[in-house]
C-alpha cells in the first residue's frame, strides 16, 4: 500500500474536450429560452399563467374524453360530433394568443433590456442563429397547446373505439390534418408575437402591442365586412386567417371567402413577421 | 518566434464623420497585453473589430491567426469577452448564466455544469452562484461577467475595462484574478484601460491609443521593473560629505540644481543600496529617491496626450 498521499487542486481544469457544432448551439440557445418564458427556475408567479393556460387549453379533451370514460354506460357520446377537430383551435384560439402574448415577449425583451445581445453575438451565436433559436423557442412551447391536446383527443378516440386499429386506418388523413394545423398555429402566433417583441425592450409593452395586434384587426375587419357586405374585407382581419386555414384544412369547410384568400393570408404575415425579427436582429446595434 | 495572438495591418474604421480607428497596425504577442487610452482612444472600437463585431472599413485583423472578420465562428469559440457595460441578464442565477454561456460556446450539458462551478469558486462567487444577478453588488457583477468569460477555457480573454465602477478592494481583487488567468491559467489576456496602474499590475506590454492610432507599443518589465541605471537624489545637510560617500562607491555624481543629484553607477542594480549606504555614513538627510528619466508613467501618459 502506498503511504505517499498528493493533493491535487482541480477546481480549474483546462477544458480540452471536442465542441459541440453549431446547432448544438442553437438548440440549447431554444432550450434555455422556452423553458425560462415557461417560468423554470423562476418563481411560482411567473410559472403560474403558462401552465394555466395549457392546462385550459387540454380542458376540452379532458372534459370530453372524461365524460366518455365515466359514462359511456349510460349516456352515449360521440366525441366526433362532440368535440369534431375541426373546431378545437377556434375554441382555444383566445388561450393559444395569451399564451403567445405572455410567453413570446419574455423570449426576446429581456435579451435587449438587460444588453445581453453584446455576449451572445460577440463570442456565442450569429445574427441568424440566435433569431433561429428564438424561433424555435416561441413555436415549441406553443405546440403544447396547438398541437398536443389535439394528439390528445385523438388518442382518446383511438382508446375509446371498437376498433382502434380500424379508426386509426380511416382517420390517417386527421392525424395529419392536427399535426399540420397544429404547426401552422404556433407558426403563425410565435412568429407575430416574436415581431412584435423585437421591436421594445420593455415587456409590457410587447404584451399590450401584441394583444392590440390581434384584436383590433379583428374587430375591425370583421365589423366592415358585415357592414358593407364585402367579405374580402374580412382580410383586414389577418389574425382568423391561421384558423381560418385549420378549418379549411377539413372537409366540408364552408365559408364566404375561398381557402386560397386565407392561406395568402397566413403567409403573408408569416413571412412579414419574420422578415421584420429578422431585419431588427440584423440591424440592432450591441 | 512567437506567433502573435492578434495582428491588425491598417485597420481603418469610421462611425459617420468620427474616424474610432486610423490605420492601426500591430502585432501583439504577449501573454498580457493593455490597451491604454484615454476615452474615446479607440480601444473599444478595436477590440470589437477583435471580436467581429465591427467590419473594418480597410485594413484586417487576425485574431489567433485566424480571420477575425471571415472566420468569426472559429474565433469566437477561441475567445471569451468581457464587456465593458453591464450586460448580464438580470432574472438568472450566476450559475445558470455561466453554464448557458458554456453551452452556447460549445460545451456539453454536463462539462457546462462543471465547469461553471469551478469558475465561479475561481473568481469568488461560490456562496453567491444560486442567487439571482439582480442582487449582485457592482464587483459581484464584474466576477460573474469574468466568469462567463473564462468558462470554456478560451485561448484568449479581452477584457474592456474590468475594474470599471469598482471600489478599491473590489478592484484590486479584479486587477489579481486578471493577473491570475495570464500567469497561472495560460489564457492570454487583452485588458483595455484608462488607467495605467491596472495595465502595470497585469500586463507584460502596453499598446496606447491616441485618436484612433497607436500612439506607442512597449513592454511593461523592461520599464518598469528593471533596476535603473541612473538615480534622481535629493538630499539635505551634509550634501558634500554625501557627495563624497557616493563617489568612495564608484558611482558618478551630476549637480540638476534645486538639492537634486542624478548618481550613476557602473552596476545599477546596486545604486539604491549605494545611495541609502551613503546617506547613512554622511548623516545627509534622503528626501527623495527615484530613477532617473521619464518614468512609464511620464512617458505613457506623454504618448496619450
Amino acid at each position: 500500500m502506498s503511504t505517499e498521499t498528493r493533493v491535487h487542486d482541480v477546481r480549474f481544469t483546462r477544458f480540452e474536450g471536442e465542441l459541440d457544432g453549431e446547432g448544438a448551439a442553437i438548440i440549447s440557445l431554444a432550450r434555455w429560452s422556452a423553458l425560462r418564458s415557461m417560468g423554470a427556475r423562476r418563481s411560482w408567479k411567473v410559472k403560474l399563467i403558462p401552465i394555466a393556460l395549457t392546462l385550459i387549453a387540454f380542458a376540452p379533451a379532458i372534459v370530453v374524453l372524461g365524460l366518455r370514460a365515466l359514462f359511456s354506460t349510460r349516456v352515449q357520446i360521440n366525441i366526433e360530433t362532440a368535440l369534431p377537430y375541426r373546431d378545437y383551435a377556434g375554441m382555444i384560439g383566445l388561450v393559444i394568443t395569451l399564451f403567445a402574448a405572455v410567453t413570446t415577449p419574455e423570449l426576446l425583451c429581456p435579451d435587449r433590456r438587460d444588453r445581453v445581445l453584446t455576449l451572445y453575438f460577440s463570442t456565442a451565436l450569429t445574427r441568424g442563429q440566435y433569431v433561429f433559436g428564438k424561433v424555435l423557442a416561441a413555436i415549441v412551447p406553443l405546440l403544447l397547446l396547438t398541437l398536443v391536446p389535439m394528439w390528445f383527443l385523438y388518442a382518446g378516440n383511438v382508446l375509446f373505439a371498437v376498433h382502434p386499429v380500424g379508426y386509426v386506418q380511416d382517420h390517417a388523413a386527421d392525424a395529419l390534418r392536427i399535426t399540420v394545423s397544429g404547426i401552422a398555429l404556433a407558426a403563425w402566433f410565435g412568429l407575430v408575437g416574436l415581431a412584435v417583441a423585437s421591436l421594445t425592450g420593455r415587456r409590457a409593452f410587447a404584451v399590450g402591442g401584441y394583444l392590440a395586434l390581434i384584436t383590433v384587426p379583428t374587430i375591425i375587419g370583421g365589423t366592415l365586412a358585415s357592414a358593407t357586405g364585402t367579405f374580402k374585407l374580412e382580410l383586414l382581419g389577418f389574425p382568423v386567417a391561421p384558423l381560418n386555414l385549420v378549418e379549411a384544412l377539413y372537409p366540408d369547410y364552408q365559408a364566404d371567402l375561398s381557402p386560397a384568400w386565407w392561406v395568402g393570408d397566413y403567409f403573408l404575415v408569416v413571412a412579414a413577421s419574420l422578415a421584420l425579427v429578422i431585419w431588427r436582429y440584423r440591424t440592432v446595434d450591441v | 518566434m512567437t506567433e502573435p495572438i492578434v495582428e491588425a495591418a491598417g485597420v481603418t474604421k469610421s462611425f459617420g464623420a468620427v474616424e474610432a480607428l486610423r490605420d492601426v497596425s500591430v502585432s501583439m504577442t504577449d501573454r498580457a497585453i493593455g490597451l491604454l487610452g484615454a476615452n474615446g482612444a479607440g480601444k473599444s472600437t478595436l477590440m470589437r473589430v477583435m471580436l467581429g463585431l465591427v467590419r473594418p472599413d480597410a485594413g484586417s485583423i487576425r485574431v489567433l491567426g485566424l480571420d477575425a472578420a471571415r472566420q468569426s465562428w472559429d474565433v469566437h469559440r477561441r475567445l471569451g469577452y468581457m464587456p465593458e457595460h453591464d450586460c448580464l441578464p438580470l432574472g438568472m442565477t450566476a450559475a445558470d448564466f455561466v453554464v448557458h454561456m458554456a453551452e452556447l460556446r460549445g460545451l456539453p450539458h454536463r462539462t457546462a455544469v462543471l465547469r461553471g462551478s469551478e469558475v465561479l469558486f475561481h473568481v469568488g462567487l461560490e456562496e453567491e452562484r444560486s442567487r439571482l444577478i439582480s442582487t449582485f453588488s457592482v464587483g459581484m457583477r464584474q466576477r460573474t461577467n469574468l466568469a462567463q468569460a473564462i468558462v470554456h477555457s478560451p485561448r484568449l480573454v479581452i477584457l474592456d475595462e474590468p475594474t470599471n465602477g469598482l471600489d478599491p478592494a473590489g478592484r484590486d481583487e479584479m486587477l489579481h484574478l486578471v493577473r491570475r488567468l495570464s500567469t497561472e491559467l495560460g489564457i492570454s489576456v487583452i485588458m483595455s484601460s484608462h488607467v495605467l496602474e491596472d495595465i502595470a499590475r497585469t500586463c507584460e506590454s502596453v499598446v496606447v491609443l491616441r485618436e484612433g492610432q497607436v500612439a506607442v507599443t512597449r513592454p511593461i518589465e523592461t520599464e518598469g521593473r528593471d533596476a535603473p541605471v541612473s538615480l534622481h537624489v535629493r538630499v539635505s545637510g551634509e550634501i558634500a560629505a554625501f557627495t563624497a560617500a557616493i563617489g568612495r562607491r564608484g558611482a558618478s555624481v551630476e549637480d540638476a540644481g534645486e538639492d537634486v543629484l542624478v548618481i550613476s553607477g557602473p552596476e545599477p542594480g546596486g545604486l539604491p543600496d549605494a545611495v541609502r549606504d551613503a546617506a547613512a555614513e554622511s548623516g545627509a538627510g534622503l528626501r527623495e529617491m527615484r530613477p532617473a528619466g521619464p518614468s512609464l508613467e511620464d512617458s505613457l501618459l506623454e504618448a496619450m496626450t
